[in-house]
């Protein structure tokens, strides 16, 4: 194990040393000469995004309680600590034992949003691996890449080894005692790969060969051994009850974005937006018991310390026990001077009661995600929400001594029209007139509305896989249509980088050729790009055209014969589905949610057992 | 029932980066993880009471800390001692529990080593200084101020340099700053990178607080 030199000097020069130098508690401190395999498990952003991030806790957690593995952590560096880095020879290495990166068994990589590419090759370039997964030696880590990004990942599978696709509570054991096996028998890298190829949900890029028309799109995608697996089936957890959750959570030393112990209430979500991936890749609904749930919050409590508790879900109040989970929580909340927290509530079964007793003292802002303007819209986009409930919750709101709530919503949706936007700026007025028209509102109290007017990206394994992406300048006028709209000074309006969504767009619906362009971006000097003081869109722009390729291609139109690069994986949800709540979508027909109603999508058959799965109730 | 108590504690390498705000919250935490009786305070966002001595600058180790805390029950030094160091991360250890208030209010001169990369040949020079003015940021830009009267004492020995210094709300003079100044009034020296150590703090007439 390689001592890093010269750390102590870096770190005093750096403006988060803390970032860097581990030691938070609950960190887990081992002697890596004890351990068969090393994991050195990498968030391709901040520090403080990183550690935020749940699924980074669960693996940490489960690789950690084997005897044989010792998984650290490791971020991408600020840009001070890279300059200093780069300076003093510093390779990339981990938070708990500063050993370089290189010397891992295991680089895992989680994937959260498309985004984060240039950052992956910056900490490969900073680790000195390869950047090419074809280039690496026997000696090199295996780079493994994970997290929903993996489900299409193709633009950046020349540089992975493999990918999981799916939930990786499980999976990764396999992976783990695969690679004790692999050591005995004293195979070479390929061969380790070709292993783990037969395991569920493990997709080797390097075992697929793909060929394309002469238009660009692709003609096929197929092994190129006996090993590898026609099409790739997504692992997920069927009983969320029986499964690890950490009773600890490294607890960090300076702010980071979500900084409060989480439990995790269900996965999946019952809606069905066509537009929502994550609605879609982690199908079916499965819960947790109330009773899990309280003795999961109580151990984390108790063992960080936290002032502050979150629930976490894709739609928290779709919880079908919240209630009692409320009850026993807030009994547990208010005896430990913990304050609990409720995100991701839904306009149409809003809580006022719920929402007063989390949150006694503090009135901090309320925000509610309409998503589109026009009942149209929210019916072609299958969001089930109506002005009314929006109007009643806002109501409810206000005159609960709240006056000031954030809207979300997104333009460039499949099949809209400028009315369509148009009514995001009415019923955003409706909200402010809510606040004017109850009697119970304090009205020498200024209101304020914030709209939060994101633009849609078309995303893999969505009914939406198959639309347009609205061009860089057609959002631009769209927001500026929405602007001219707005009219109320009550209203503030927030709208995000357009230039952004339609990278993210191209790289979320890439093929394997694009990793030219992350190549010649990262020669550039991409990275950071989630962060607006780095993000450059002309760097970009010139990485495309130095590789002579034209974005376009990629924020197309699909039709639905065509071949897609994400073809070859399955999320268990049919593409007959897709096909049909894209058709839906085009009649502004709507689809009603899992528990109302079963849709049929083929969800089902990944879960062994019914417990707490919505398509078994 | 509010109950008095003050902590000395040491800070070392493994938490020496952590900022004092940073250190605050920790400590709060901390003192949950103990389930040790926490008064808190009145207000929208109730918080432990917590009063610290003299904040740590972030880089520097310390073994002469000292907090206070109330608690809504009584409950032994020792056993709050015991309690916290259980649930400490590594890098802070409390050393020593006692009841009542500390003379924190009092703290006026504090004691630093410093290891430099190379310690200067002589300090008399420096010393023998009537003024000794360094650029301090202020909010309304650089101002010129003189450093001279804050330093009470200077020692240098092999490979450290040790420095009795103005501390708390009177006046106070970190030790990078008193570097700074040797570096550029000491000719030819240059100190390059240094650690910096808290020894003890004192009052005015330097008991040991």
């Amino acid at each position: 194990m390689t001592k890093i030199k010269n750390l102590d000097k870096v770190y005093s020069r750096v403006q988060k040393a803390t970032h860097y130098c581990g030691g938070e508690l609950n960190s887990v401190i081992k002697n890596p000469e004890d351990v068969q395999i090393r994991y050195a498990f990498a968030f391709p952003d901040t520090y403080e995004v990183g550690m935020s991030h749940l699924g980074m806790k669960i693996l940490y957690h489960i690789l950690n309680q084997r005897e044989d593995t010792y998984c650290e952590r490791v971020f991408a560096p600020w840009i001070d600590m890279e300059e200093e880095m780069r300076k003093e020879s510093i390779p990339l290495f981990t938070n708990e034992t500063q050993t370089p990166v290189k010397e891992f068994d295991f680089l895992g990589i989680t994937l959260q949003y498309e985004m984060c590419y240039s950052n992956i090759l910056n900490m490969l370039s900073l680790a000195d691996i390869p950047l090419l997964a074809s280039e690496r030696g026997e000696d090199d880590p295996f780079v493994n890449g994970g997290g929903p990004c993996a489900y299409n990942s193709e633009p950046i599978a020349d540089f992975f080894d493999f990918f999981t696709i799916g939930e990786g509570e499980e999976v990764i054991g396999e992976l783990m005692d695969a690679f004790k096996e692999w050591k005995k028998e004293g195979g070479k890298r390929a061969d380790y790969l070709k292993k783990i190829a037969k395991i569920d949900g493990i997709y080797v890029p390097s075992l697929y060969d793909v060929t394309y028309n002469e238009d660009g799109t692709i003609k096929s995608m197929s092994p190129n051994c006996p090993e590898a697996k026609e099409k790739i089936r997504k692992r997920i957890i069927s009983d969320l009850d029986s499964v690890v959750y950490p009773d600890k959570f490294i607890v960090p030393f300076s702010g980071i974005v979500h900084d409060r112990a989480n439990i995790e209430v269900f996965r999946g979500c019952i809606r069905g937006c066509r537009f929502c991936q994550a609605g879609m890749i982690y199908r079916p609904v499965r819960e947790k018991s109330a009773d899990t749930l309280v003795n999961d919050a109580c151990a984390l409590i108790n063992s960080t310390g936290y002032e502050e508790m979150g629930l976490s879900s894709l739609s928290t109040s779709d919880y079908t026990d919240l209630q009692n989970l409320a009850d026993r929580l807030l009994a547990l909340t208010e005896k430990e001077k913990v304050s609990l927290s409720l995100p991701s509530l839904r306009v149409d079964n809003f809580s006022l009661d719920l929402m007063e007793r989390v949150q006694k003292v503090r009135k901090s802002g309320l925000t509610f995600a309409p998503e589109a303007g026009s009942q149209r819209m929210r019916d072609v986009i299958n969001k089930n929400v109506s002005e009314e409930d929006l109007i009643k919750s806002a109501t409810l709101a206000f005159e609960g001594g709240w006056n000031s709530v954030k809207l979300y919503f997104m333009i460039g949706l499949p099949y809209e029209e400028y009315d369509d936007i148009k009514g995001i700026a009415d019923l955003s007025e409706k909200v402010v007139d809510c606040y004017y028209n109850s009697e119970k509102t304090n009205k020498r109290r200024p209101v304020s509305v914030t709209l939060s007017v994101a633009s849609f990206v078309p995303k893999p394994f969505t009914p939406f896989q198959w639309a347009a992406q609205d061009s860089m300048e057609t959002l631009y006028e769209k927001q500026l249509f929405l602007k001219e709209n707005i009219r109320n000074r009550k209203i503030r309006y927030n709208y995000h980088q357009n230039d952004i969504s339609v990278l993210e767009g191209v790289f979320a619906r890439g093929d394997r050729r694009l990793s030219k362009v992350l190549l010649r971006a990262h020669e550039l000097g991409c990275k950071l790009d989630g962060w607006n003081e780095c993000f450059d869109l002309e760097k970009w722009k010139r990485a495309f055209s130095d590789c002579g390729i034209d974005m376009n291609f990629y924020t197309r139109a699909r039709s639905y014969d065509e071949i897609l690069p994400w073809d070859i994986i399955d999320i268990g949800v049919s593409r007959e589905f897709m096909k049909n709540e894209n058709e839906k979508a085009r009649l502004a027909s709507v689809t009603p949610n899992c528990r109302e109603k079963c849709s049929g999508c083929g969800a089902a058959s990944l879960c062994k057992t019914k417990k707490g799965c919505v398509c078994f109730e | 029932m509010n109950n008095n108590y003050y902590l000395r504690y040491e800070k070392t390498e493994k938490t020496k980066y952590v900022s004092h705000l940073d250190f605050v919250r920790m400590f709060g935490r901390a003192m949950r993880r103990a389930h040790l009786p926490i008064a808190f305070s009145e207000g929208f966002n109730p918080h432990p009471l917590l009063t610290f001595a003299l904040p740590l600058s972030v880089g520097y180790t310390s073994e002469c800390e000292i907090l206070e805390i109330v608690l809504s029950e009584v409950v032994s030094p020792d056993e709050i001692m015991e309690r916290l160091n259980a649930v400490l991360p590594d890098g802070v250890r409390i050393l020593s529990a006692h009841t009542g208030k500390s003379n924190m209010k009092k703290l006026d001169i504090a004691h630093y080593e410093v290891y430099p990369e190379k310690t200067p040949s002589g300090i008399i020079d420096f010393l023998l200084m009537k003024e000794i003015f360094i650029e301090k940021k202020t909010k309304s830009g650089i101002k010129e101020v003189d450093i001279r009267p804050d330093i009470k004492d200077i020692k240098v020995s092999l490979g450290k340099i040790e420095m009795i210094l103005s501390a708390g709300s009177r006046a106070n003079l970190k030790p990078e700053v008193v570097i700074a100044a040797m570096n550029k009034y000491i000719t030819g020296y240059k100190s390059g990178d240094c650690r910096y150590h808290r020894k003890q703090i004192f009052d005015a007439e330097m008991n040991v607080i």
